[in-house]
């Protein structure tokens, strides 16, 4: 999952960045606000966190100009404004959720694993399920028939992806470029090798290889 | 209170009633004076009269009846005269067995006498001589007829100026009226500022009330703009503050502070009860109360977009339905009124299982809300307790709390009063009663 953070207080933004990271997202940060409206329409985001005093470019304006241009990827706004008249002009704008500071660091992991649950149509469980596995988000673990299968920080990352998008088929470069953020090294042999380490966790038949296409998770299932 | 309308009716009946009583009473006093100098010939001549009927006979000076007008004879008749030599006294038979005090002095009396039959009489004295003998003449004639017809004259001259003050005072009415019918015009709009139906004064008034209006319109922009400042720098500061504590909220989760769970737990607490007192005081200080008397909320424009928030915050499956007069415009800010109801039906969506209903209803006093949900309700005797917490614990307790914290400061801003009853949907019913204005 690659995130887009929109956030002008360096500090902050350094703990969310190491927070979300540690929750297996890629996360790409902007400072200004018309960077933000060009980057975050031009690049693949699964979803987008969105301060609202941003320099250069008001945050409002910069999610009404993304929704203009029909950009559908998911918003959560994290500010400090707090008063209700100022939530409904978030939503107005586009926001899909809205949390004020200061938050508790884990309010915004929950909210951020159902924006993206919901953006993919699936139900709101307290655990992902696809695939006849469930994922544990928290403990970076998933489980199959009651039983605890332990993940690495990459299996994880790329399971979740399958997991939000099951019977779907995904391209190798797809796979890279939601995985990973704009800055670090891109080699899809790493997608291979992820993959391989999950089938010989998960199963074979779970992950299935239409060859030159992608993959395709959940396809038996 | 004070009216100038009224004032000015009564000043005008006042100096109406003093001019026209004076006119009337100089009036009559100025005829009186008229009739009683043509009274005085009349009895004057009425003395010559007698005189003359004075003769001399065989011994000494005489009476000749014959010579006497018949209504000195008639018992009564109104007139009366007494004639006096040194020696002996004549006196009118009509006098009868009355014995008034004739003057002392000639001329016409000052006063009138107290003549028979509760006559009062107009009396004239006169002294002649004849062969050196002096004759005292006095004669007197009823005055009552003409005083009767004086305060016939009075009472109809006073009736006259009742109608008169009556025609006056309708006249002036309906100037009052035309002169006043732009400072009505001022006070109705006045009033729709009151009840939110417009944020301005219509600019074109008279002459005279120009200034008040262009006052009154320089004031609600100042006190909006002010507001807007206002709530612009609580934005920012909010901002300021607030960043800083999400940061320190993430730092105190570090791993480096796990090992030290004492001061880890203690500086979380201390941070959330920054945290709680910064949200509570600066959604406080952002209330506009009773400041702008044009504000207003339009229930149909605002509050479908605050449900769809709720439903965007809640991310539940919860049936939100809100139910309000057509038209429905309440007079109070809109910020203040998304506010409360945003807290009010915040919690209701906290705890309600499937459903919320928002209703707003014009009562006796202003306008009924209510906010039901079919959670699990609070028990009639934990009520009371529930709302004094809301007063006392909520500076500390988040959730129920703090919501509940802010909406009385927005009911003490507007004098509203809030209670807690069972709701038809199963759970709890908020009812906030606002008065009108």
């Amino acid at each position: 999952m690659r995130l887009l953070l929109v956030e002008d207080n360096v500090p902050l933004a350094d703990e969310l960045i190491a927070s979300l990271g540690r929750q297996g997202y890629a996360v790409d940060w902007l400072t200004d606000g018309r960077d933000a409206d060009y980057q975050g329409s031009s690049e693949p985001y699964d979803l987008i966190i969105l301060d609202l005093g941003l320099p250069g470019k008001p945050g409002l304006e910069v999610l009404r100009d993304w929704r203009a241009r029909a950009l559908p990827t998911p918003v959560l706004i994290l500010t400090a404004r707090g008063s209700w008249a100022e939530r409904i002009e978030g939503l107005k704008a586009g926001a899909d959720d809205y949390l004020t500071k200061p938050f508790h660091p884990d309010e915004l992991l929950l909210r951020i694993q159902a924006l993206l649950r919901r953006a993919h149509g699936l139900a709101n469980q307290p655990l992902l399920q696809a695939g006849g596995l469930e994922l544990d988000e928290a403990r970076q673990c998933c489980r199959r028939n009651g039983e605890d299968i332990q993940l690495t920080a990459g299996e994880f990352r790329l399971l979740r992806y399958f997991m939000l998008h099951p019977g779907q088929l995904l391209s190798k470069s797809q796979l890279t470029e939601h995985l990973y953020d704009g800055e670090s090294e891109r080699d899809s042999n790493v997608i291979e090798v992820h993959v391989n380490r999950l089938r010989g966790k998960l199963g074979r038949e779970l992950i299935e290889t239409r060859r030159g296409q992608g993959y395709r998770f959940g396809a038996s299932a | 209170m004070k009216s100038i309308r009224r004032s000015l009716s009564l000043g005008l009946v006042a100096g109406l009633l003093v001019v026209a009583l004076l006119l009337v009473q100089t009036s009559l006093w100025l005829f009186e004076a008229g009739l009683k100098r043509s009274l005085e010939n009349d009895l004057r001549e009425e003395t010559e009269g007698l005189l003359i009927a004075m003769v001399k006979g065989p011994d000494g000076i005489r009476l000749d009846t014959q010579r006497l007008n018949p209504r000195y004879q008639r018992p009564f008749s109104g007139h009366y005269f007494r004639i006096e030599l040194p020696d002996r006294t004549w006196r009118s038979r009509s006098l009868w067995d009355a014995v008034p005090a004739w003057p002392e002095t000639s001329g016409l009396a000052d006063d009138l006498l107290e003549g028979p039959q509760q006559q009062r009489l107009l009396a004239y004295r006169a002294v002649y001589r004849r062969d050196g003998q002096p004759i005292v003449i006095s004669v007197a004639q009823d005055y009552t007829p003409i005083l009767e017809s004086f305060a016939r004259v009075r009472l109809s001259g006073l009736g006259l100026v009742g109608v008169a003050l009556l025609v006056f005072l309708l006249l002036q009415r309906y100037a009052m009226t035309l002169a006043f019918r732009p400072l009505e015009r001022a006070r109705q709009q006045i009033a729709q500022l009151q009840q939110g139906q417009r944020q301005q004064l219509d600019n074109q008034a008279p002459m005279e009330l120009q200034p008040l209006v262009e006052q009154i319109n320089r004031l609600l922009t100042q006190t909006e703009e002010s507001l807007q400042r206002s709530r612009h720098a609580l934005g920012n500061l909010g901002h300021a503050l607030k960043t800083p504590l999400a940061v320190l909220g993430s730092l105190v989760q570090r791993d480096e502070l796990r090992t030290h769970p004492q001061l880890q737990a203690s500086l979380q607490e201390q941070l959330e009860q920054i945290r709680q007192r910064v949200s509570r005081e600066l959604t406080r200080a952002r209330l506009a109360g009773e400041v702008l008397p044009g504000a207003h909320f339009n229930c149909a424009v605002e509050l479908p977009h605050l449900l769809d928030t709720l439903r965007m915050v809640h991310q539940r499956n919860l049936q939100l339905r809100w139910s309000a007069p057509s038209d429905c415009r309440l007079p109070w800010d809109r910020e203040d009124m998304l506010e409360l109801l945003g807290n009010l039906l915040d919690n209701a969506c906290k705890w309600a299982r499937s459903e919320v209903v928002l209703s707003i209803k014009p009562s006796a006093e202003g306008y009924r809300l209510r906010v039901d949900d079919d959670g699990p309700g609070i028990p009639a005797n934990e009520r009371a307790p529930v709302l004094e917490r809301g007063v006392r614990l909520d500076e500390r307790a988040e959730g129920h709390g703090l919501g509940l914290g802010i909406v009385r400061d927005i009911l003490n801003a507007w004098g509203g009063t809030l209670s807690l009853q069972d709701s038809p949907l199963g759970g709890l019913r908020v009812e906030i009663e606002l008065p009108g204005k």
